[in-house]
């Protein structure tokens, strides 16, 4: 895992070794153990190396035999070795043991449609110096991150948005439907960012640059192809895959770790990891000292049962306040939940511990139902099918007996599920959620609000949808949403790679292997979630390969607490700062007034349902966002190019 | 003593200000804009959530001296202003007779 940037030029003035050199130490983070550049007048490319694979014989970016195709990558192909056979077979000759030099291979064999046989989670930009082309790609499900920016013909990449902003060339400015999308949706929706004129490339898409123009396409589309019954091979099917696709991520030239969150999707990761591993495995928590978010007792039940040495990362009072402005400058977008801090902490205890490479349980609940949203889709629309039936209501009760242990209006509650979009709106399942995140605009001042002209993002989603979407049952709508719109656009990014990249950690996901994924779509919705039950068939396969002393139990949401972080006695100065009207002038993003009456409430201590919650956490976010990327200048030395590990140019032979 | 027809409709007018003052200031104090109307379902709206409506339960208890019991707090008792007050003075009414 590592950083990636580059320029490329539609006349061939040159790239300095300043702006790459600059571009990389502002993503010097996600690569601290070498850095490199190639250097030419169309094109420069920026490298910054976590080494994994070929410790040695790594370093980047990296060239074919005649130097005419360079490669800048991020990520990981985990069937490298498979794929460097079959080039092999081909005639190609490899000088490194690299997964990068099998993509330059593999460019040079297929071109773009090397694409289709890369099993892994990457980004990368090739220079096809004979075509004079730039290609930049990203993975099916966007775990790697790429971001875009285009000026006067010229085209701009990196790993993160502060790469981009780091070379001189292109200016910070807030994209107010960006912002407002991360407001009310959790992230912008790619291509859009919080940053005027910087885009993210979509997930499952490759762009091609030449001559000052950027031709975009979608390689991979996400489909459901249910069928009627479960294949009667369905647990060997699983079983197969779910085993292959941990044993390929388990290829490293370091040891490599597991997140264990003390749920069930981790727990097969962490148990397939401890068997298949040469060494003890090393696995990390996050504990909270407020036992409503404390998993500690089962993840020391886990950590127990599949033997491996066990550290923990304790999330204080103080924690999130303290370190929300850190996180923030690695999210570079506002944030309407503080969950993203807790696995900030736990990627430093990673790394202090040694280990660069973790597995986690990402993307068990989107392929298999796991997520209560999906359960409330079933609850709702059987409740629906006949209204006024309190039986029928009471199932909201037991979907979510943490609201129902508050004690009072659980009628007002059943009722805002049950009214929350009509049964035939294809965003029916995501509209309790959209329909409290949207209430965000009523923090806005006048100005933010008209500045948007009455766009509505949740129309616009609704609009972009694609037309196999309406052949889907509502389960799988609504795990397609939750795919497009939660997992590549906050999950895996801002609470997922920005915060393990922010020291180095690169998190490896078994259940986001496409084929996986494949079959997971194509399977009865009821085997994923039957009745109440949630990841039926995970859970039927789990209890041959899970050991004992691993407890079942139910889903339990990862949550960290929001509001009161900010407010317990002893909060930093610069909560008050950003709240106070002269920062929210300058933002000019929320109304002072509105504030004021939220910090009132927030300070009384009873700010404590969603959507004072949420509005505490976004306005925050937005405030800290503002004045870290809009107010401050992005001058940074550069890294030097005479301590590179590799230098590269369009004079300089291929090196390796 | 008897309780007039005037006074359960002044006491009702007291309770929905009352009231109403409440939700401006904790539920409404982001959109000052906003109109709420006596019969305006306050769910609906978007006025209170769940736990919203818990807070505007426990100050009207606190307010005006009356408990709801957990299969009392439903829309037709807390859903508007009107619907409040009527189940307030309903209640006050009951005490007063």
């Amino acid at each position: 895992m590592c950083g990636i940037a580059g320029i490329a030029r539609e006349s061939p003035t040159g790239v300095t070794a300043n702006s790459l050199g600059r571009m990389a130490a502002a993503i010097r983070h996600r690569g601290p153990d070498g850095y490199g550049f190639y250097v030419g007048q169309k094109v420069g490319f920026a490298h910054v190396r976590l080494s994994i694979i070929d410790v040695a014989g790594g370093a980047q970016p990296l060239t074919n035999e005649d130097g005419q195709i360079v490669i800048t990558y991020n990520g990981e192909v985990y069937n490298h070795p498979e794929l460097r056979r079959e080039l092999e077979e081909r005639g190609h000759v490899f000088r490194t043991q690299t997964d990068t030099e099998v993509l330059v291979h593999g460019y040079e064999e297929w071109g773009v449609d090397v694409l289709h046989r890369l099993n892994g989670q990457f980004a990368f930009a090739i220079y096809d110096r004979a075509r004079e082309t730039v290609f930049v790609a990203r993975d099916r499900f966007g775990v790697r991150p790429l971001f875009y920016a285009q000026r006067n013909g010229d085209f701009y990449f990196g790993s993160e948005i502060k790469a981009i902003l780091a070379c001189g060339e292109v200016d910070a400015a807030p994209d107010c439907r960006g912002l407002h999308e991360a407001l009310t949706l959790w992230g912008s929706r790619p291509p859009r960012t919080p940053f005027s004129g910087i885009a993210s490339l979509e997930p499952g898409t490759y762009g091609l640059w030449k001559d000052g123009a950027l031709f975009l396409r979608q390689y991979y589309e996400l489909d459901y192809p249910e069928s009627s019954e479960e294949p009667a091979d369905a647990i060997e099917q699983l079983d197969e895959l779910m085993l292959r696709s941990v044993g390929m991520r388990m290829r490293a030239d370091v040891p490599v770790g597991a997140y264990v969150s003390g749920g069930l999707d981790s727990s097969i990761t962490a148990s397939l990891a401890a068997s298949s591993s040469p060494h003890t495995l090393r696995s990390f928590s996050i504990t909270f000292d407020d036992p409503r978010f404390d998993e500690s007792g089962f993840q020391r039940e886990v950590a127990d049962a599949v033997g491996s040495i066990h550290s923990v990362a304790s999330i204080g009072p103080g924690t999130i306040a303290e370190t929300f402005p850190k996180v923030l400058w690695h999210t570079e977008t506002p944030l309407l939940r503080t969950a993203p801090v807790p696995m900030y902490h736990l990627a430093r205890l990673t790394k202090e511990a040694g280990i660069k490479v973790v597995l986690t349980g990402e993307g068990a609940d989107e392929l298999f139902l796991g997520y209560d949203l999906f359960k409330e889709v079933s609850v709702r629309r059987f409740c629906q099918r006949r209204p006024n039936s309190p039986g029928r209501e009471r199932l909201f009760d037991r979907l979510y007996p943490y609201l129902g242990q508050q004690g009072r209006g659980g009628e007002f509650w059943r009722k805002f599920f049950l009214e929350a979009g009509e049964p035939d709106d294809p965003l029916f399942s995501h509209m309790p959620r959209f329909l409290l995140s949207a209430r965000m605009k009523e923090f806005y001042t006048p100005e933010f609000r008209n500045g948007l002209g009455g766009v509505d993002v949740i129309a616009e989603l609704r609009a972009s949808l694609p037309t196999r979407f309406f052949a889907w049952s509502s389960l799988n709508r609504a795990a397609y949403l939750e795919m497009t719109t939660l997992l590549s656009t906050y999950l895996l990014s801002a609470q997922g790679d920005r915060m393990a990249m922010a020291h180095g950690v690169e998190g490896r996901f078994p259940f986001l292997d496409h084929r996986l994924f494949e079959f997971a779509a194509s399977l009865p919705t009821g085997s994923r979630l039957r009745g109440l039950r949630e990841k039926e068939i995970l859970r039927r396969w789990a209890s041959r390969v899970l050991p004992p002393g691993i407890k079942r139990r139910g889903k339990q949401p990862y949550r960290a607490p929001d509001a009161p972080s900010f407010f317990a006695s002893g909060s930093p100065d610069w909560i008050a700062d950003q709240l106070g009207p002269d920062a929210l002038r300058r933002v000019g993003i929320f109304s002072a007034p509105a504030v004021d009456g939220l910090l009132r409430r927030c300070r009384a201590g009873v700010a404590t349902g969603f959507r004072e919650n949420q509005a505490i956490v976004g306005i925050l976010s937005t405030q800290l966002w503002h004045q870290q990327f809009i107010q401050s200048s992005h001058e940074i030395d550069p890294l030097p190019i005479a301590n590179a590990s590799v230098v590269l140019g369009d004079t300089v032979p291929a090196l390796f | 003593m008897q309780t007039t027809e005037s006074e359960i409709a002044i006491s009702r007018m007291a309770i929905i200000s009352r009231v109403r003052g409440f939700v401006q200031e904790n539920f409404l104090y982001m959109m000052p804009d906003f109109v709420l109307a006596d019969d305006d379902r306050l769910l609906e709206k978007g006025v209170v959530d769940s736990m919203g409506i818990a807070e505007l339960i426990s100050f009207i208890e606190a307010e005006f001296g009356v408990i709801a019991a957990e299969d009392e707090i439903s829309e037709a008792n807390f859903g508007s202003l009107d619907a409040i007050a009527q189940f307030v003075a309903g209640r006050l009414a009951l005490a007063l007779g």
